[in-house]
């Protein structure tokens, strides 16, 4: 039998570009400490952009202003249209905003299947009694929730895994797991915190090709956030370098490569911080 | 198995499955995992993908006389291709999902194939690698898998579902088209070129016909065949080997259509022990490293198990060797006492073992395709799965000998089927073989089929045999192999070679020696089970390479040598060893596409390493 494309199993954006993130000069401090100072983007339908800086630049702290974990003191991040400010992050998840860890927050002693069913969490509409009993809409639900996982372990290639626990697996497995979770929450947007972290060649390889099949089949914006400089230039449509909170530059991948200013924050010494609000 | 329909033309593999749809229509014919659900096909179903295939290859002009090439892992749609080929009139080239593009260059520009089916991205990559003037003949690249490659732009690109829709038409506007078609088939038409790997020079095409296939069914299949009592739809097949290889082939196709055995395809080759598990099939093929690696995991669930169910093991495991002794010495009959203690063996021990690995319900197991070490097959018919040890090659359609129920001598491939004829060479001892499936010959290569088919029709196998007891043949080595130490001796490497494989810890073992004054070998340890025995042992390792280079994993591997020394004469002994540093790859030349060891490539590689035994 063929292999299900992802828009046979999942819901896929138009494909018409549209602005989906917008986040317009946030600011956000700890105890005086500044992490992020300034920044803007706009991320559309069906974009690939990259967020890129040294280490402590900011780059997570970004993500974590997105999905609602911090609150910036400044700024405005809407999603859609909708403001996002304020959200609890479960709120921002049912939006339909997903995203992967750094470093890898799935539950261990569950199985991978198990793991990829709770990406469908929000995705289940009956209640305690009929879970209980397994009967009437649970079961029909729970039989298509796990059609859908079922084609998202087909898409990762994690058949012979389907039944192992998380935390018996090996960590290039447990990042595609995870990949999988995010998915599984059908999401227009995917946040993708380091998904190469501490992987060798061949497993980078296969992300980059996951990166891409989800991008070509499913049309929703990704936000990625990577060290593996080639990775990101391969992969992505738009590149926003940061350093100490502040926007160094922004554009194509090409654009960004030749940049001074990122090489030289790359390396270390001193560098000009573009016009923040201005960019992207 | 008789049936009632007209026959028109010649049987084949492929009129015996439209006998199947008109006899059973509802019954299963095969099944396929995917996405976690055991889906099922009828053989009305089944031959209507067939005929649909033969009709869209009718529609592109694609008959008789032509090859369509299939470039996949085992699957449903293999089998579609292979046997739709076959009703079209059309032969069927099978490519090894190893192959790398200078190889599938040279298999679809020497087997002249019109069209080629690719299973995903990775496969048409490969064709498309190609520049379209260099493979003159091919038309058309059919593609299962839509992932990647519905964004290509080649004109000879075209989906399955598309190709398979232009059949419907096809079979709408001519619907006797392939039935007619099948009247025409011939017992002498080619039905399959089967490349063989080739330890040496480029692989060759053997022509296997209609009637090599349907003397070889009768002969594997039938009710007087190799399983007793005879093959039926109540047994299980998993299809795992590679599709285009004979020994596959005479399982998935020739069980199914001759004798109705559903075929089974599993989720992946990664896959393959749930899938086993799910289906405990009762017919199991199988190549010595595949059972080499069912009991090296055996061994390793049974050291690593807790200290109550480890005495039980011990327990059990001494009973078993009693039962195998047993039966080697009875030639595979049990005792009232072997029977008993195998019966409560299984409550104890041996049904949950074999259910692990999805060995529970096996009635026949077989291992070809090169040679086994005895301990293993004993190992096996001494927890309760009937293994036979049998022998056949491409070039006789696999048909040559085998071990059967109550007539097994171990350390032998068996007796010759009763329609085979098979006689030694009185000067060079080659196992010759004169039979209906016979192939007949090798494609376009008259001067390498004159030298592997005499003028009386004997088939010199290369092989060099004898006969144990009069009945049954022993097969001494390839004659290419034989190694003659510098003091004249004759030795069979891979006697020596599979006793060492016997070692849970051994994955490859190639031994030297030829025109030396000693021997020596160079193994390759098995990453997974040694990695699992250093964790237990508290040795830290990485890679493959440092794990091998570990002092331990050294004196580990000089204890299973010394061991397998001890069966042998002083001459036969292996004097010194090195551990391979990688894994042996057919993408690197080292294996062939059917995993045996290239030894001149081998002994090339790593000279240095071989030398400097002999300093």
């Amino acid at each position: 039998m063929r292999a299900q494309l992802l828009h046979e199993i999942l819901p896929a954006a138009a494909a018409d570009g549209a602005p989906l993130l917008e986040i317009h000069d946030i600011h956000l401090a700890f105890a005086g400490v500044k992490a992020i100072d300034g920044v803007s983007l706009t991320v559309h339908r069906g974009e690939v952009f990259a967020v890129i800086g040294p280490n402590g630049a900011g780059k997570t702290s970004i993500f974590n202003c997105v999905s609602g974990v911090y609150h910036p003191q400044r700024g405005s991040i809407s999603f859609e249209g909708r403001d996002l400010l304020g959200m609890r992050p479960d709120r921002v998840a049912d939006l339909g905003v997903a995203r992967t860890f750094q470093n890898i927050e799935l539950f261990p002693q569950l199985t991978v299947l198990d793991n990829l069913m709770l990406g469908r969490h929000q995705h289940l509409h009956y209640g305690t009694p009929a879970a209980m009993l397994r009967i009437g809409k649970a079961a029909r639900e729970e039989a298509r929730n796990r059609a859908v996982v079922e084609g998202i372990v087909e898409f990762l290639d994690i058949q012979q895994h389907r039944k192992s626990f998380v935390a018996m697996l090996p960590y290039g497995i447990q990042k595609r797991v995870e990949l999988g979770r995010a998915l599984a929450m059908a999401p227009r947007l995917l946040l993708l915190d380091e998904p190469t972290a501490g992987m060798n060649l061949e497993e980078t390889e296969d992300m980059a090709r996951f990166i891409t099949d989800i991008r070509r089949e499913l049309r929703i914006g990704i936000v990625l956030v990577d060290h593996d400089m080639h990775l990101v230039m391969d992969l992505a449509d738009t590149v926003l370098a940061i350093d100490f909170g502040r926007p160094i530059a922004v554009g194509t991948p090409h654009e960004i490569q030749s940049n001074q200013d990122v090489i030289r924050a790359y390396l270390g010494q001193e560098h000009a911080v573009a016009d923040p609000g201005g960019s992207a | 198995m008789t049936t009632t329909l007209p026959q028109t033309g010649t049987v084949s593999p492929a009129s015996r499955l439209r006998d199947f749809a008109a006899r059973t229509p509802d019954a299963i014919a095969l099944r396929e995992k995917s996405r976690g659900i055991w889906r099922e096909f009828t053989w009305a179903q089944f031959w209507d993908q067939a005929e649909t295939f033969a009709h869209a290859l009718l529609a592109h002009d694609i008959g008789r006389g032509d090859r369509v090439a299939i470039h996949s892992d085992n699957r449903p749609e293999w089998l579609f291709t292979d046997l739709g080929s076959l009703a079209a009139g059309a032969a069927c080239m099978g490519l090894y999902p190893t192959n790398p593009t200078a190889e599938v260059e040279y298999l679809l520009n020497n087997s002249g194939s019109r069209l080629l089916i690719v299973e995903d991205e990775e496969q048409a990559d490969k064709a498309l690698a190609v520049p379209t003037s260099d493979l003159p003949m091919l038309e058309r690249i059919i593609y299962l898998e839509h992932r990647g490659v519905d964004a290509y732009d080649d004109p000879r690109l075209m989906s399955w579902d598309a190709f398979m829709e232009a059949g419907q038409a096809h079979r709408t506007a001519h619907p006797e088209a392939v039935a007619v078609r099948m009247a025409e088939a011939k017992p002498e038409d080619l039905a399959y070129l089967v490349y063989t790997s080739g330890t040496t020079g480029p692989p060759k095409g053997s022509m296997i016909t209609l009637a090599n296939l349907d003397f070889a069914t009768r002969e594997i299949a039938g009710d007087e065949g190799i399983v007793q009592p005879g093959p039926g739809p109540d047994d299980l097949i998993v299809s795992y080997l590679p599709l285009c290889h004979i020994y596959e082939k005479l399982f998935s196709v020739v069980f199914n259509t001759g004798a109705g055995v559903p075929i089974h395809f599993g989720e992946s080759l990664d896959t393959l022990v749930t899938d086993m598990r799910d289906v405990q099939p009762t017919i199991v093929q199988g190549v010595p490293r595949i059972w080499e690696r069912i009991h090296a995991a055996i061994q390793v669930r049974l050291a690593s198990a807790s200290r109550l169910k480890r005495i039980n093991a011990a327990i059990w495991m001494t009973s078993a060797r009693y039962v195998g002794n047993t039966l080697v010495r009875r030639e595979g009959r049990h005792t009232l006492l072997s029977r008993g203690l195998t019966q409560i063996g299984n409550l104890f021990l041996f049904r949950s073992l074999k259910d692990r690995v999805g060995l529970r319900r096996v009635r026949y197991g077989v291992s070809a395709a090169a040679p086994i070490a005895p301990e293993i097959l004993q190992f096996f018919m001494s927890i309760g799965v009937p293994l036979y040890e049998a022998y056949g090659m491409t070039e006789n359609c696999g048909v040559a000998t085998t071990n059967r129920p109550g007539r097994v001598k171990l350390g032998t491939v068996g007796e010759p089927y009763s329609g085979c004829e098979l006689r030694l060479d009185p000067e060079t001892g080659e196992i010759l073989t004169r039979h209906p499936a016979v192939f007949a010959g090798y494609w376009n290569m008259a001067e390498a089929t004159a030298r592997t088919i005499d003028s009386e029709g004997w088939l010199h196998t290369g092989d060099v045999g004898e006969w144990v007891d009069g009945t049954h043949v022993k097969i001494i080595d390839r004659i290419k192999d034989i190694i003659i130490t510098s003091g004249g001796k004759n030795v069979s490497p891979s006697e020596i070679e599979n006793t060492l494989k016997t070692s849970p810890f051994i994955k490859e073992a190639i031994i030297i020696g030829d025109r030396r004054k000693f021997l020596t070998a160079l193994i390759g340890i098995d990453f997974e089970v040694a990695s699992e025995w250093a964790q237990r042992h508290k040795i830290p390792h990485t890679t493959y390479r440092d794990l091998s280079e570990k002092p331990e994993v050294v004196k580990l591997v000089q204890k299973a040598v010394d061991a397998a020394n001890e069966k042998f004469a002083r001459v036969e002994q292996i004097k010194s060893f090195r551990l391979l540093t990688k894994e042996l790859d057919h993408e690197e030349g080292e294996l062939t596409a059917t995993q045996k060891v290239k030894r001149s490539v081998i002994e090339k590689k790593f000279s240095d390493m071989i030398e400097s035994m002999y300093r």
